[in-house]
């Protein structure tokens, strides 16, 4: 019987929906047409007039700030939580669980609300380190789940082999544990960077004055600003998210 | 090369400038606005001229800004909402009064033409800074005997060919400008012939249309539409063929409005910025730049012969009187929602 190539033009056709929006975005950030009605021509002036945009790369600054500090916070609190869901399978974990599963499943839109409200309750001033914290918030639990994933395939013999042969908890975190580990947290970590980079709902809510990020001033733009530069700086968005992607999936396949 | 190299070096260090928070000691003032609605040249004098330094944070909605507001975020000294959210703000007691004697430039040189329309006409709590018109654009070589005139959503020749805007006020508003109402009425009968009128036109469209009408504009798809000005002139640097004309029997205007908030705490700076952007040269040079007007009669003298004959801009004088700005109606915005479904469900 002659296999059926259904499923292959099926693929082709969802690959398609899934990717020529962005490749008609691509090609338009090169458009020299302002309107992008039509094609007059390859041109890099969007390029070049978005740095010397000075909001823009404030947005930029923030929105780059925010990732890395809010990555480095969440991997550490992540991979932390990771482990005691994997070695206690007490009521109390299962409550975590259901906890660290959470924000995963609320829609972003009630979360940045009430975020917002919360922080307006205490009385934190709105700014970098609101926004920071409402990243981590949500970023915890992404880097919770990879870790966690890793850590099932993973063989805690070797953990008690090497303090069989003299090692302290120290030394056995620092050679043992973490070396072995260092793919999955490293993912979770690149999963966390791009989730923070692209986030507009919640950051919109939680942002003070003078804290505006990329994905703000991008979706702001719409009204009054030109949309060739809002192409051309999606453009270098999208390269980077694709990169760390690319990079992070290579890492959860690598066999350690 | 040397030169060149400099040149970067010194362009690097003023972005990276840009990109650092306020040196401590000066004063910040925060301004939340529209994106690129400011000539940014226009704000650094400022900033140098007053030794502080302008934080300004985006927003992509009056409603957005406003629910953030609402629920307790704090910290923006001076706001940009369109004219029909500051008074929903200010009736909710979340604005300042603004102080006349801080803002001399502002009781000389606002355009007395524009408040008479105002909603806010004593300027008690609000500035103007920006108006817009909303109008129709059409392809001069492809439209012809055209009349700036409501009457021509009735012309046979062009159907299938014409946009309305999909928005409630703007399109009861045009029918009810047609027929020589306010299109601020209460009165139900009005809203019955406007209603009538509407269902008329749109036997006429090929649909209502917020957004793609300016690219429809541009590629000769749709040959007139209903649109706000400031899209127009953007599609018009791309198509020299479009002609955008107020009709004669008035339409809408809307303006975005200056005004401080409650909580602000650099409310001197504030004022002073303010005052700043209604000097005649810096409201001139602004409007230059977007190309929306600053209502600032003392200013139109500094524009370019070719802005001051756009009518995009400067519609006729007879035409300008006639035209209103939307205003919020509260309770009785039902009524025009009663008469919308109506319009939409109409064959």
């Amino acid at each position: 019987m002659k296999k059926s190539r259904l499923p292959f033009y099926t693929t082709l056709l969802v690959l398609a929906f899934f990717y020529l929006p962005i490749a008609v975005l691509i090609l338009n950030s090169f458009n020299a047409s302002r309107f992008s009605s039509a094609w007059e021509g390859f041109s890099l002036v969007w390029y070049r007039k978005l740095v010397t945009q000075r909001e823009i790369l404030h947005a930029l600054t923030n929105t780059l700030v925010i990732a890395f500090t809010a990555t480095a916070a969440s991997v550490v609190l992540g991979t932390t939580a990771a482990f005691a869901l994997h070695r206690f399978g007490t009521r109390l974990q299962r409550l975590h669980y259901v906890l660290i599963y959470t924000p995963l499943v609320v829609p972003e839109i009630l979360m940045g609300m009430s975020l917002l409200l919360f922080f307006v309750a205490i009385g934190v001033k709105l700014g970098l380190f609101t926004i920071f914290l409402a990243h981590v918030t949500f970023c915890i639990s992404y880097v919770a789940m990879v870790v966690l994933a890793r850590l099932q395939d993973f063989d805690f013999s070797i953990v008690e082999a090497a303090q069989d042969l003299g090692a302290g908890w120290w030394v056995t975190l620092w050679r043992v544990l973490l070396p072995l580990l260092a793919p999955g947290i490293a993912a979770g970590a690149l999963l966390a960077f791009t989730l923070s980079i692209d986030d507009f709902v919640i950051s919109f809510f939680v942002a003070g004055p003078g804290s505006t990020t990329l994905p703000i001033r991008i979706y702001s733009m719409i009204k009054h600003g030109s949309p060739p530069l809002i192409n051309a700086l999606s453009t270098i968005l999208l390269v980077l998210t694709f990169a760390l992607v690319w990079v992070s999936q290579r890492l959860v396949k690598e066999k350690p | 090369m040397r030169a060149t190299r400099h040149a970067l070096i010194v362009r690097l260090g003023a972005l990276l400038a840009a990109a650092v928070p306020a040196v401590a000691g000066e004063p910040v003032l925060h301004v939340y606005t529209w994106a690129d609605y400011m000539k940014p040249e226009l704000v650094q004098r400022f900033e140098k001229e007053n030794r502080c330094r302008v934080i300004i944070d985006t927003f992509d909605s009056n409603e957005a800004m406003y629910a953030k507001l609402k629920a307790g975020a704090t910290g923006y000294d001076l706001l940009f909402p369109s004219s029909y959210m500051v008074k929903i703000m200010n009736d909710q007691g979340m604005l300042q009064p603004v102080d006349h004697a801080k803002l001399p430039n502002v009781k000389k040189n606002v355009d007395p033409e524009y408040l008479k329309i105002a909603i806010d006409k004593e300027m008690h709590h609000s500035v103007p800074y920006m108006l817009t018109i909303t109008g129709m654009a059409y392809l001069e070589s492809r439209v012809e005997n055209f009349q700036p005139s409501w009457t021509q959503f009735d012309r046979p020749d062009l159907a299938g060919r014409m946009t309305l805007l999909n928005d409630m006020r703007e399109t009861v508003g045009a029918a009810l400008k047609f027929l020589g109402y306010s299109l601020n009425t209460k009165d139900e009968k009005q809203l019955e012939e406007a209603r009538d009128v509407v269902i008329r036109w749109k036997k006429n469209l090929a649909k209502f249309e917020n957004e793609q009408y300016k690219t429809g504009l541009a590629s000769g798809e749709f040959l007139l539409v209903h649109g706000y000005s400031g899209d127009i002139l953007q599609v018009q640097e791309e198509n020299e063929d479009i002609q955008f004309a107020v009709p004669a029997e008035g339409t809408s205007i809307s303006c975005d409005d200056m005004v401080i908030p409650q909580e602000a705490k650099e409310t001197d700076l504030a004022h002073r910025f303010i005052n700043y952007l209604h000097d005649p040269e810096v409201a001139a040079e602004n409007t230059e730049f977007i190309a929306y007007l600053c209502p600032n009669a003392a200013s139109y003298e500094y524009l370019s012969e070719e802005t001051r004959e756009n009518p995009v801009l400067f519609p006729p004088p007879e035409v300008r009187s006639k035209c209103e700005v939307i205003d919020d109606l509260g309770a009785d915005n039902v009524k025009y929602t009663k008469v919308w479904d109506l319009i939409k469900a109409a064959e």
